[in-house]
């Protein structure tokens, strides 16, 4: 429960924030997040990465779909991928990574300064 | 230690962020680019998307309102001549920005601060041949004139409002590519965009080649081979016009000893075409169906994405027009209003000299038995993460030092070369626009265009009151006999560009008794013309639109279309029987002789799905490269005898093609192995052995679209080359209803991840068109989407 109550939380608060400033505030955010909440940092780890691959999804599909896949099997042909799932994908995998990062980090600081 | 455990996962993860966040060699920033919320996701637009608005405009003085037809032209409605160029401004900005942006930046060379130390080479050449300097010369005038002033502030002014409410979120896609941004349009950008089309089609370095050939050759040699007029050219201005007696007397050529400068092969260093046509042609009442004059135009240019042109229909209670604009200027370009329709193709007559300098000093040169100094212009080329690169540019009494030791001409060329262009010259195109969109019958609109100087158009004119009409128009020089055909000697004074001549002595029909005009970059005028002068004329096109147009009596816009589109090759149809004649079937080989079967019984169409075509092209392409390379390859530029003169060198079995018999059979042979490679890559049909493409600037093959199945070449009237064609094709016919049809290779947004990027490409290649919805004064458009603009 707690740990879905994060990923929530995460995937809130990095949309909220990254709408008025730069993307790297879903970093910031899932660090954030993860510390209030007092994870351990493999929990901090799982909790970002979905967290924000849930976010980049939702926010992904909600532009792919309108748009009939027109940008993303362009952008696919720019990064070389065969079709436009696939770039959605690593492209949520990325953001996925980025917020498991800032999430362990968050974990690991926790852990070490709680006490 | 502890604590340093504790900090590495947040340490490693900074680390990350921040190489997503930056751009790495050629890599654009990935985390920024890939974020959905603000990257290249927002440029997704919904294929439903509503276009709807209500704005409000600061700059305005009065409401307007904008209504988008189905195919997302806006027909703008403004209550002042300042509103309409204010919300022009404003909508070229929200859907060509990058564009604009680009287009002017390669004008001034500029590409290397956004794309970093490749462009170095372009972006100097750019500075050397003064475009920046013919820029500045242009705005002058054009802030000189209230009128064109006015244009251009409120057009800027709109611009720059639409630039200062984007964030990056809303930035055009291919700034989060490159990863650069917007910046503030200023008036000498619509200037500098001018000069980028000047460019494009008066920019020529033919004289350096001809300076070379002019040594090589003996003079009747000289002019069998490049001869200053063209043999049987159906001329822009067809021959029985009279010609009015010239105001200024024929000017003495100086001896070639003072006129002339030679280039030798120590000139030279060793170092690492085709032109531009357009087609345009208008039917007097007399020989349509209706009774009422149709005007056809396609300019020729480079087929891009975002397209060159932008669709647009500018309503004030002083104009009523529609056509094509550029984005980044003011006004439509081509196009028709209530009363008037005109077109433009490239005039071609030489506008462009060189003059060898000769150095006394670094900072000095020879003229006229002085020593003069060179007014110095430092040009910094910004380099994205690289250091700053001056270049220092020597202005003479000629104009700039475009090639020297530190920058090599055509062929390696060292010698130092200065350039007058008339695109230095001061000059308001941007006025002639603004006076043409706001004529209303043949006295104004001449008076229009005789504000365009640069680059040289002929420009086509047919009105709802019966009249048609051509001008080749743009200012020009009286020159001496061959003036600025070759390299002058830049020593002397007698080799300057002297009188200007008059513009109303420019070559022009009015109503010609052969009831049509037509111009296809052809030779101007005949013989009769008073005035000398050179340039880089074709023919094919011109003699097949001749041919058609003399047998139509009830032409139709339908038949203009046909026209428009035809892929028929008067080069094919003259030179392939001869070329057949030569060729002993005896001496070939088998798969020789396959390939010579698919021409047998050919209609001479370059049709997308002909062999025939591909075979024919390719083997023309290796005849004409066996006659004259081994005179001519080494000639800087390559510049051989034109096709048009081979072929008729061709016909007259003339000695200076050589035996025809051995060259007809050796380019056969090597025309069999290039068929033979496109054969077995599936692309021996004429659409995919020619490749049409139209390309994205960046040449993003993700942004771009390639092999177009369209036929035509560049001796056909549907000169689709391979990354050059018909940029707009348009017909008018001007009756008492105004009917147009027109249709451009893209579509009207400049975003890839829009519906309607390219939308028009598809009827395009088909040879169809769109109906364009010219809504009289009274009317209202029936609007897919509404702009209510306030002030």
């Amino acid at each position: 429960m707690r740990s879905l109550i994060t990923i929530l939380f995460i995937a809130i608060l990095s949309g909220i924030t990254t709408f008025f400033l730069p993307w790297w505030m879903v970093a910031v955010c899932t660090f954030l997040v993860v510390v209030t909440m007092r994870q351990r940092p493999g929990q901090g780890f799982r909790a970002g990465f979905a967290g924000i691959a849930l976010l980049w999804l939702i926010v992904i599909l909600c532009r792919d779909l309108p748009n009939e896949h027109i940008l993303s099997a362009r952008m696919a042909k720019v990064f070389g991928l065969p079709n436009s799932g696939l770039f959605i994908l690593v492209n949520i995998l990325l953001g996925g990574l980025v917020g498991g990062l800032a999430g362990w980090s968050g974990g690991v600081m926790f852990k070490y300064f709680r006490k | 230690m502890r604590k340093l455990v504790a900090i590495l996962p947040l340490v490693l993860t900074t680390i990350f962020v921040y190489l997503l966040d930056k751009p790495l060699g050629k890599l654009p920033a990935i985390g920024r680019l890939l974020d959905p919320v603000n990257g290249c996701w927002a440029s997704a637009d919904p294929v439903n998307k509503s276009f709807d608005l209500q704005l409000q405009l600061p700059g305005l003085k009065q409401a307007a309102e904008v209504r988008f037809d189905d195919r997302l032209v806006p027909h703008i409605k403004a209550a002042t001549e300042h509103d309409i160029y204010y919300v022009q401004g404003y909508i070229h900005a929200y859907f060509r920005l990058w564009q604009m942006d680009m287009q002017t930046r390669a004008a001034a060379g500029r590409i290397c601060e956004v794309a970093g130390e490749k462009a170095l080479k372009f972006d100097r050449g750019q500075r050397r041949k003064g475009m920046v300097y013919g820029a500045e010369q242009s705005l002058k005038a054009m802030e000189a004139d209230p009128r064109s002033k006015d244009m251009l502030d409120a057009y800027s002014a709109g611009i720059n409002y639409y630039i200062s409410q984007l964030n990056y979120r809303a930035y055009p896609l291919e700034y989060k590519l490159m990863g650069f941004k917007p910046e503030a349009w200023t008036n000498i950008k619509t200037a500098l965009l001018l000069k980028y089309m000047a460019d494009d089609l008066t920019g020529y370095t033919e004289d350096i080649a001809m300076t070379v050939l002019r040594d090589m050759l003996s003079p009747a040699e000289f002019d069998l081979l490049y001869p200053s007029r063209m043999e049987g050219s159906a001329t822009v201005i067809p021959s029985d016009t009279v010609i009015q007696h010239p105001s200024l007397k024929t000017l003495a050529a100086p001896p070639d000893s003072i006129a002339w400068t030679h280039l030798q092969t120590t000139d030279f260093i060793q170092d690492e075409t085709d032109g531009k046509g357009s087609n345009n042609w208008a039917l007097s009442g007399s020989r349509t169906l209706s009774r009422a004059p149709i005007l056809c135009n396609d300019p020729h240019l480079g087929l891009n994405l975002p397209s060159l042109w932008y669709e647009v229909q500018l309503q004030t209670p002083s104009m009523n027009v529609y056509g094509v604009s550029l984005p980044g200027a003011p006004g439509v370009v081509i196009g028709f209003n209530d009363s008037i329709s005109w077109g433009f193709t490239n005039n071609y007559r030489d506008v462009k000299d060189f003059y060898a300098i000769e150095p006394m000093s670094a900072n000095t040169y020879r003229f006229s038995g002085k020593e003069l100094r060179y007014n110095d212009r430092v040009e910094v080329i910004k380099i994205k993460g690289r250091p700053d690169f001056k270049d220092t540019v020597h202005y003479t009494i000629h104009g700039p030092v475009i090639y020297d030791q530190s920058f090599h001409g055509p062929g390696g060329l060292i010698k130092p070369l200065a350039v007058t262009w008339m695109a230095h010259k001061p000059s308001n195109e941007i006025l002639s626009l603004y006076l043409l969109n706001h004529s209303n019958n043949y006295v104004q609109f001449v008076d229009a265009i005789h504000h365009f100087n640069c680059p040289g158009q002929n420009m086509l004119y047919a009105d709802r009151a019966g009249n048609i009409a051509l001008w080749g128009q743009g200012q020009f020089i009286n020159k001496w006999k061959d003036q600025g055909k070759y390299v002058m000697n830049g020593a002397d004074s007698s080799t300057l560009w002297k009188e200007l001549i008059p513009v109303a002595e420019n070559p022009h029909a009015f109503n010609p008794a052969q009831g049509y005009l037509a111009s296809a970059n052809q030779t101007v005028t005949d013989s009769t013309y008073p005035y000398w002068y050179n340039g880089y004329f074709n023919e094919f096109r011109s003699w097949r639109i001749n041919q058609v147009l003399r047998s139509l009596h009830s032409a139709t816009v339908e038949d203009m279309f046909k026209l428009q589109n035809d892929v028929y090759s008067i080069l094919a149809s003259k030179v392939l029987p001869v070329m057949l004649q030569h060729i002993n079937v005896d001496v070939l080989k088998l798969k020789e002789r396959k390939y010579l079967d698919f021409l047998g019984g050919w209609d001479y169409r370059l049709t997308p799905d002909s062999k025939a075509a591909t075979v024919f092209q390719v083997w023309w392409t290796e005849l004409y490269e066996v006659i004259w390379k081994n005179r001519f390859s080494k000639v800087p530029d390559k510049i051989y005898p034109s096709p048009e003169r081979t072929m008729q060198l061709m016909i007259d079995n003339n000695p200076a093609i050589g035996n025809l018999n051995d060259l007809a059979v050796y380019s056969l042979r090597n025309a069999t192995d290039s068929l033979a490679k496109l054969e077995k890559a599936g692309k021996l049909e004429w659409s995919k052995a020619k490749n049409t493409s139209v390309n994205h600037l960046t040449k993003l093959p993700a942004f771009s679209y390639p092999d177009l199945k369209i036929g035509g070449w560049g001796n056909t009237v549907n000169a689709a080359k391979s990354v050059h064609g018909p940029s707009w094709r348009m017909v008018v016919q001007m009756g008492r209803q105004i009917e147009a049809y027109g249709v451009y290779p893209g579509g009207q947004s400049g975003n890839p991840g829009s519906k309607y990027y390219a939308t028009f490409l598809d009827k395009w290649v088909k040879g169809e068109y769109n109906k364009l919805s010219f809504v009289p004064r009274s009317g209202k458009a029936t609007s897919r989407f509404t702009w209510n603009i306030q002030p």
